[in-house]
């Protein structure tokens, strides 16, 4: 016989009409597949308009480099992440290999070219053996961490109910039918290979199918290879099986997270949660924010399916460690149900409320979302700090959503009493401490100079303060420091006095969009009337809103925080320090400059030309933990918490053992953690401090 | 259930408040107001029983200075009708004037229910709802603090002093005072205000004559006098004890 070229049959003893069989069967599987996605984007359809389609050609080559490095997947989660990239490259590899195997049978043999031969196949089949093993081993990794390691996020016990009103045994079940499939699938896959070799023994399969070869010599010691040629039609169809039940499951089930997910990393936007939406006039004569669920964008309701339960945003999120009744992962998993249930195609693992009845009894006005479906509470604790938008992996957006519904309370006039004052406060004086207008000025009782007044007299630098800084007692003395120290330096600068109003950053994030809208006019009608060439400002809130925010009205400015201010005036030689300061300390990144606005290098080049010793807490960065201040919940009450998040933040910064200060760069910061070293009793064992008294003292 | 609402408007005590040269009366050249605080509550009731009975809900006020934005903002909450009832009206005008004006325009109106507040801070004699009434020749009710509608009649609370309440069934049309809501009063929304004033029309009707006797006149008005008889207590908590025991004898008191 002469020698062979290597190469496999891919209908190995297979009769004609097993051959049509598999067919049959294979476009069934296929048109279930079909059907499922095309009710998938009929539900995107029925979404309102959302306009992510500039820059598409960027967009889709940024998502396809983190889907391919997997990179979000390692982020904070390295288990995760090693685990996710074996089954994600070995079932790339393992899929491309079946197109080409389809390719080559169905449709190139027709024009006499046959690419599974020869050389070609001998690597062709390697690559696939080697790939195939780093899957399993990806699976395997992944049932173990399911399995008994205990880990926060993937525990699905719910914050806001008790364990008899709800029942996840369906996302469970999901998520065991998902790993099981493609481990059976592998598995099998390489089965039929040891059957065929066991049988055939073609040579140059001992080194381009090693595993077959393998498992070829294990069938042969257990005896199985005489009846090599029904097990491997046995296993054939086994394999053929699972890998079809997979294909049309995909749709209904988190392994549609393959193709969603990368969709939702296309659409997904970056400032997001930076630059919440606009409401045209149209939409706000219809009410502010969400009432149904119709009212939300396609890409929203993509969120919602993007979800893979991975509960990275549940461990993150400051309102949940606190107790309270937001999970922002159940949040999304609520309005994924509730949508399914109502423009979707099924609801596919059903969620029990109350004893059965899911969701409450639409009433006249119908079922309302913000209030009903999502519960008032479950709106009102949060924070807005953004880590959940930060840490999912998925490009999920959840704060627009949480804010969209949050206006809709706000348009009901259904909010805390608290928050209702500070709004009002806001809407009448401009401030939310309810402080006359001209009362704004007063921070400067003390200092041996004024202040310019921007609205008569230009200077270089416009400080747009915010309410804590002009108003709070114990901030007071902060903005003094600032003032003193830019003065000492010689910058010139000026504030606009009674003409500034709250920026707004925490009104639109409460969701009063209305009156967000009147701060901005009154701002820039200020604003653009001022002698000035940038702004700077001491309150990251105020920073974020006046960068990413006020372009949209018509404000373009060069906006600071002070500390990008003074680390730029460090790096040009106008800040120097007499002395070096032989402090321990740490450093609390604000959520709205550290993870809005991804700075967490300026407030460090300052400690560093201070010459501390800086220790970071196990979150810093852009992995920073929320005082619980943001989004307005500095108005709101605490109670409904067990522990309030800035005590814990105090807790955390106790484990780095012995240390000076505990230094802030948010005026919220300030007032939050000086009260929360006294509450969570640890004073005295370091000292709250904000950068500027530290520069000050160093000068 | 047609209701209507009269309110006005109070000095925001945000500022602090001065006299004007008489003393008589306060400096009301840079004075900001803000809607009643007892109104508030009197239009949350009547929107609660709006929306529990349907039927519609008036707001009206004289119309003094800046008191525009108070009825776009009751609007924004839910009042169907805006009136302001004009005439030649000072921000100070007297609550005996006011409801005889008020008593006049409402006579030309369908209605089956008036919520007023109880009081306001810079009223005299907080008697707007009992001269309603008089001048309407319907009943009266004052301090209410709840508002139910059954079979044609109302039955309401009234708090009377050392914690008494007192229930009545009243027949309608009637006129209350109302001491509090039975929700929190709601919030505006900024929008709602800004589309109020948009779209919502401010109808304007005459006073016609309201020359009435104002039954009190202020003679002099004065900020408070420090008196002379405080004493800071200060030692030992059993010392502080010690003397206010002997302070509460040393006035007579019976303990």
């Amino acid at each position: 016989m002469p020698e062979a070229v290597p190469t496999r049959e891919i209908f190995r003893n297979f009769s004609f009409v097993m051959q049509m069989l598999f067919y049959v069967v294979s476009f069934s599987a296929i048109a279930v597949f079909l059907y499922g996605s095309y009710l998938r984007v009929k539900k995107y359809r029925r979404g309102h308009s959302a306009y992510r389609f500039d820059n598409l050609g960027k967009r889709i080559i940024k998502a396809k480099i983190i889907v391919l490095k997997n990179a979000s997947v390692w982020k904070r989660d390295a288990l995760a992440g090693f685990a996710h990239t074996l089954v994600f490259w070995g079932f790339a590899v393992l899929f491309v290999g079946t197109v080409i195997v389809a390719l080559d049978h169905d449709l190139l043999r027709f024009f006499d070219v046959h690419l599974l031969q020869g050389e070609f196949y001998l690597w062709f089949s390697l690559v696939l053996d080697v790939f195939g093993v780093l899957f399993l081993i990806g699976l395997v990794l992944m049932m173990l961490r399911r399995s008994g390691t205990g880990q926060p996020q993937l525990d699905y016990t719910r914050v806001d109910l008790k364990e008899d009103q709800y029942d996840r045994s369906g996302y469970k079940r999901d998520d065991r039918i998902f790993l099981w499939l493609l481990l059976l699938i592998g598995l099998s896959g390489f089965f039929i290979e040891g059957f065929r070799i066991a049988v055939d023994r073609p040579e140059f399969e001992a080194w381009a199918s090693p595993v077959g070869w393998f498992l070829a010599n294990l069938f042969d010691s257990l005896g199985m290879s005489d009846s090599g040629n029904t097990f491997h039609a046995g296993t054939w169809w086994l394999h053929g099986i699972f890998v079809l039940i997979f294909v049309a499951y995909i749709p209904f089930s988190k392994a549609m997270h393959m193709l969603l997910d990368f969709a939702n990393l296309v659409f997904t936007d970056e400032l997001a949660a930076q630059r919440l939406p606009k409401i045209s006039e149209e939409d706000m004569k219809k009410g502010m924010g969400y009432g149904s669920i119709e009212d939300f964008t396609w890409k929203e309701l993509l969120d919602f399916d993007s979800c893979t339960k991975c509960g990275r945003c549940h461990i993150a999120c400051p309102a949940r460690a606190a107790g309270t009744v937001l999970s922002p992962r159940d949040l999304i998993l609520d309005l994924r149900t509730y949508a399914d249930s109502t423009i979707g195609v099924s609801e596919w693992f059903r969620q029990k409320f109350d004893g059965g009845s899911r969701w409450p009894d639409p009433g006249k006005n119908g079922v309302k979302v913000a209030g009903q479906v999502i519960k008032k509470e479950t709106l009102w604790a949060c924070t807005t700090c953004m880590s959940c938008v930060e840490s999912c992996p998925v490009g999920i957006e959840h704060l627009t959503s949480i804010v969209q519904l949050r206006r809709r309370l706000v348009d009901e006039g259904s909010l805390d009493d608290n928050l209702q004052d500070a709004l009002m406060n806001i809407g009448d004086y401009g401030n939310s401490f309810g402080q006359p207008e001209r009362a704004r000025g007063k921070w400067i009782q003390g200092l041996d100079f004024k202040p310019k007044d921007v609205r008569k007299e230009a200077a270089d630098y416009l400080w747009f303060m915010g309410d804590y800084a002009a108003y709070d007692p114990r901030v007071q003395a902060l903005s003094r420091s600032v003032a003193r120290v830019l003065n000492k330096i010689g910058i010139d600068f000026g504030v606009l006095y009674e003409g500034e109003k709250n920026a707004g950053n925490d009104v639109r994030r409460v969701g009063e969009e209305g009156l967000f809208e009147m701060l901005v006019e009154d701002n820039l009608a200020v604003l653009h009337k001022a002698k000035f060439k940038e702004i700077f400002t001491t309150d990251p809130h105020t920073f974020n809103t006046i960068k990413n925010e006020y372009p949209e009205f018509g404000g373009n400015f060069t906006i600071y925080h002070y500390t990008q201010l003074l680390a730029n005036l460090i790096d040009d030689g106008k800040l120097t320090f007499s002395k070096k300061l032989d402090y321990k300390v740490t450093y609390h990144d604000p959520c709205y400059l550290g993870r809005y606005n991804k700075e967490t290098s300026a407030p460090r080049k300052i400690l560093k030309a201070l010459g501390v010793t800086l220790l970071e807490m196990p979150r810093c960065g852009e992995n920073t933990f929320c005082c619980g201040a943001g989004g307005g919940r500095i108005w709101m009450d605490d109670s409904g918490m067990e522990e309030r998040p800035s005590e814990m933040r105090i807790k955390e910064a106790l484990g780095l053992g012995t240390f000076d200060y505990f230094v802030v760069a948010c005026p919220k910061d300030n007032a939050m953690y000086t009260d929360a070293i006294k509450t969570a009793g640890q004073e005295g064992k370091f000292e709250i401090r904000d950068m500027i008294q530290l520069v000050e003292e160093a000068l | 259930m047609n209701i209507i609402v009269p309110i006005k408007q109070v000095p925001d005590l945000v500022e602090e408040l001065e006299l004007d040269d008489s003393g008589k009366a306060l400096n009301r050249e840079w004075l900001k107001y803000k809607i009643n605080e007892f109104d508030d509550h009197a239009l949350e009731e009547a929107l609660q029983l709006k929306d529990a009975l349907g039927g519609t809900v008036t707001a009206m006020a004289l119309g003094t200075d800046d008191i525009d934005k108070s009825l776009f903002t009751c609007a924004a909450k839910g009042a169907d009708k805006l009136i302001k009832v004009t005439g030649d009206f000072d921000a100070a005008v007297a609550s005996h004037v006011a409801a005889k004006a008020m008593a006049n325009v409402i006579q030309g109106l369908e209605y089956d229910l008036i919520l007023t507040g109880v009081q306001a801070a810079d009223d005299r004699d907080g008697q707007i709802g009992v001269l309603l009434a008089h001048y309407l020749g319907v009943p009266h009710v004052s301090v209410v603090t709840g508002v139910n509608i059954d079979a044609g009649k109302a039955l309401v609370n009234k708090e009377y002093s050392g914690g008494l309440m007192g229930e009545f069934e009243v027949d309608l049309p009637a006129v209350f005072g109302v001491q509090a809501a039975r929700e929190t009063p709601r919030y505006a929304p900024v929008s709602r205000v800004r589309q109020a004033m948009r779209n919502t029309e401010l109808e304007e009707i005459a006073a016609g004559d309201c020359a009435v006797a104002v039954g009190s006149s202020v003679s002099r008005m004065f900020k408070p006098e420090t008196g002379a008889g405080a004493e800071m207590l200060s030692g030992s908590g059993e010392e502080v004890a010690a003397r206010i025991m002997n302070i509460i004898r040393e006035k007579g008191i019976k303990v």
